[in-house]
């Protein structure tokens, strides 16, 4: 009973937050492609793909949004989420261990966070997409 | 009406918030464009995002980037 009244909160939440953070992060990287384009530029290993990421990562962000709201790929939406702020996290312990940290190229006012906050906010997310994870599992079982 | 809430109108809630937010805060993050001097070139202006705050100069290179092209008001780097 509780465990029904969690999943029918938790999930819809972590699906409503990470909504507004792929919307947000993705609006904002194509308002000003030009500058996201730069900043990817700036970037260590990824320059050389920049032309390619300045459309495929608000792709990849706006295609998981379409996945959060769809109740039939909800699940496998979280699960893309978890996989994409993994992704960003993994890379951006990567640039803090290289000697040429970089501008942060998220997009929006997440950009003007630090890498280390940029670290903790993206663990944040993944943590909440995670409970929804394991909850929706426990509930389909 | 609660389903219909969570199903229709939630969604379309976040959708909305969410550009709206991006639209409020495009002008906080777009680029500027910053000044260096190059010693053949003179000076040459980049864009940049570098505040005008901070603790570490900004750099393009080995070069500092300052916000006017008299080079008098230095850039900063926004991370740590």
């Amino acid at each position: 009973m509780v465990s029904k009244k969690i999943y029918r909160t938790l999930v819809p939440t972590a699906s409503f937050l990470l909504v507004l953070l792929f919307v947000y992060t993705a609006t904002s990287k194509l308002l000003d492609l030009d500058t996201f384009e730069w900043r990817l530029a700036q970037m260590p290993h990824l320059s050389t793909h920049a032309d390619l990421l300045q459309w495929g990562v608000p792709f990849s962000e706006l295609t998981i949004t379409g996945l959060l709201l769809s109740p039939k790929f909800r699940i496998l939406g979280l699960y893309a989420s978890f996989a994409l702020l993994g992704l960003f996290s993994i890379y951006i312990i990567a640039v803090l261990a290289s000697d040429h940290p970089t501008p942060c190229s998220c997009g929006g006012i997440i950009s003007t966070l630090g890498w280390r906050e940029h670290i903790l906010f993206n663990g944040a997310f993944m943590l909440m997409a995670l409970g929804a994870i394991l909850q929706s599992r426990r509930q389909t079982k | 009406m609660k389903a219909k809430f969570f199903k229709l109108l939630l969604p379309a809630f976040a959708i909305i918030m969410a550009v709206g937010m991006a639209f409020a805060t495009e002008e906080a993050n777009s680029t500027q464009t910053g000044y260096y001097n190059h010693p053949i070139l003179g000076v040459q202006a980049i864009p940049t995002d570098c505040p005008e705050t901070g603790q570490v100069l900004c750099m393009e290179g080995q070069w500092q980037v300052f916000k006017d092209p008299a080079l008098t008001i230095p850039l900063y780097e926004r991370f740590e």
